[in-house]
């Protein structure tokens, strides 16, 4: 009896203030009740908009040709069997590849210059990572700016350092075309890689450097024995978010070559827009988009389960 | 001579003459752009095409900033801009918030829900942006602040529920279960427990959010047309001529990154955390 009592006393002074009946039902459902806005969100501007495009991949969806009839694989066929399709893949692989590349091995270059602490560091730092935080279109316009003739003056830079006249057509002429995106975006997110990366090396205990000095290791003994394997986890990550995003290059493309001369520096996504928008055969763009969906799922797959594999965290 | 062995000396404090030319090197290139971008903007037209080039701007004006902000509408859109950008990440904090708290504290759904909102971040736009631009033209939301609101919250809710579910992983979950033995319900835990301690790290998600946000141009290229445009843009009306709006072009470049840049300085502590999707902690 007496045992009753106490609960009953513990539970009046402990009870919950009444409750009405719809919030006693929010507070069982409560970790359903706060995942909905995002989930239903999500569904509704990402699930049903890529259903929807399948099945727009399936039929005729074209502002130049009526109707809606179903055609099965033709849209598919027409972006396979297009050469410009398959130059655009070719290309977005090419560019992202050489980028991220270049990206990575400047910016662990510098990660290492930044280790130590030295005065002015912070200040440096901050300075470092402002192209992170600027819109690329932004980013395509100063580099138009740098390299354009005749305005830009890099021409004339390099004539006076090179002692002979230069005159590169530095947004029409190939290579130079290549070289000049792949310049941009390595401006915009090498500090993508040198953030990341730094941070992958302050973590890095540094006993292990004093140890490996006292047994006489010289500094490139010790970057492949102790740094290179703590920092791969890191240096995965890095990649993968880097080519995750480099293979939807459009921004600074759209803005410095609009694409030219002619479909030169056609990337995939630069490809599906023009597909789409500006010749409105949006069935074949949304079939060219579902296949460039499958293309990135493999690029994930492949790296983004390695990642799991290895990540310490 | 060469018998002699190197005898190990004491490290010497030597000036790295290696490291300071490529941090150097790597300085310049970083602000070159940005420097030639801002005296472009100021400088008069008629010192675009000189030989050599005009370094520093001898009669400096604000001619170009006028036309940029006035004559090619760059104000409307900074003002869309402001306002699709702050609505989008009050959003996306929010909605992100409570997400990330049932993820973090119920695991809701499992590893499979989280990573679901993880795998929308990867989804190229392209796939997206082509079927939301059909369903917005059905629905009346082509081009209006609404829709691009509503696609912006969607974009950047993967970071969002990321970058909060590690804040709230890596916070103790003892202040909100005394809440709960004290009679609080779960919801009032989450409100007025959970969230003010996490309030730093909100912000920090918020101002990402508000980055992603700032900086997009490929929905707003396409969702958007006369109306809801936002600042970036406004730059198509800078392709292709030849010579004349440099200045303007450089001036609303100035403009729209200054917002972002000192909002990602002021936030760089939190940076490691938002390029990871909380996945390292800075």
């Amino acid at each position: 009896m007496q045992h009753t009592a106490t609960i009953s006393r513990l539970k009046a002074a402990g009870a919950p203030p009444r409750l009405s009946g719809l919030a006693q039902w929010a507070d069982r459902h409560f970790k359903w009740l706060l995942v909905a806005p995002a989930v239903l969100l999500i569904l509704a501007l990402s699930v049903y908009p890529l259903l929807f495009s399948l099945v727009v991949s399936f039929i005729n969806y074209d502002f130049q040709v009526p109707g809606h009839a179903f055609v099965g694989l033709k849209n598919f066929e027409r972006v396979v069997f297009d050469p410009v399709a398959r130059w655009s893949l070719l290309l977005t692989a090419w560019l992202s590849g050489i980028s991220v590349a270049i990206e990575f091995v400047l910016g662990l270059l510098v990660a290492l210059t930044m280790v130590r602490s030295f005065p002015g560091r912070g200040v440096i730092m901050s300075i470092l990572i402002v192209p992170l935080f600027i819109s690329p279109v932004i980013v395509g316009q100063a580099w138009t700016l740098l390299l354009q003739r005749p305005f830009g003056p890099t021409n004339y830079i390099l004539t006076q350092l090179l002692g002979q006249e230069v005159t590169i057509g530095w947004m029409t002429e190939s290579p130079w075309l290549y070289v000049s995106l792949i310049i941009a975006d390595v401006w915009q997110w090498t500090p993508f890689m040198f953030v990341i990366l730094l941070a992958g090396l302050t973590a890095i205990p540094p006993n292990l450097y004093e140890a490996a000095e006292l047994d006489g290791v010289n500094a490139w003994q010790a970057f492949w024995a102790i740094t290179l394997p703590h920092l791969a986890p890191m240096m995965l990550l890095a990649l993968t978010f880097r080519l995750l995003d480099a293979i939807r290059m459009f921004d600074t493309i759209f803005i410095m070559t609009g694409g030219g001369p002619g479909t030169r520096t056609y990337t995939a996504s630069y490809y599906l827009y023009t597909v789409g928008f500006t010749q409105f055969h949006l069935s074949q763009a949304t079939a060219g988009s579902w296949l460039f969906l499958i293309f990135t799922a493999l690029v994930v797959m492949l790296l983004v389960r390695r990642l799991l594999k290895t990540e310490p965290v | 001579m060469a018998a002699v062995a190197p005898v190990r000396r004491p490290k010497r404090r030597s000036i790295p003459v290696g490291r300071i030319l490529l941090l150097g090197f790597f300085l310049v290139f970083v602000l070159w752009p940005l420097y030639w971008m801002f005296n472009t903007s100021i400088k008069p037209s008629d010192d675009y095409l000189t030989v050599p080039p005009v370094w520093f701007p001898t009669a400096p004006t604000l001619v170009h900033y006028e036309a940029a902000l006035f004559a090619y509408r760059g104000l409307d859109g900074l003002i869309n801009s402001l306002i699709i950008s702050l609505s989008a990440t009050v959003l996306s904090a929010l909605f992100g918030t409570l997400m990330a708290y049932s993820l973090a504290r119920y695991n809701t759904g499992g590893q499979h829900l989280s990573f679901w909102v993880l795998s929308q971040r990867f989804l190229p736009p392209i796939g997206i942006v082509l079927p939301v631009f059909l369903i917005y033209r059905g629905v009346g939301l082509y081009d209006t602040h609404i829709g691009l609101i509503i696609a912006y919250t969607v974009f950047t809710l993967p970071v969002s529920v990321w970058m909060m579910f590690a804040y709230f992983r890596g916070m103790p979950k003892s202040m909100e279960e005394a809440a709960l033995v004290d009679g609080c319900t779960r919801w009032e835990a989450f409100w007025r427990v959970a969230v003010p301690l996490a309030a730093p790290g909100i912000v920090a998600a918020a101002v990402f959010a508000f980055i992603a946000c700032w900086t997009e141009f490929f929905f707003a290229l396409i969702l958007t047309s006369r109306t809801a445009f936002t600042l970036p843009t406004v730059f198509r009306a800078f392709i292709g001529f030849q010579g004349a709006q440099y200045g303007e072009a450089a001036a609303l470049a100035i403009v729209s990154l200054v917002p972002s840049i000192a909002l990602g300085v002021l936030a760089q502590r939190h940076l490691v955390r938002g390029l990871t999707l909380g996945a390292v902690r800075g």
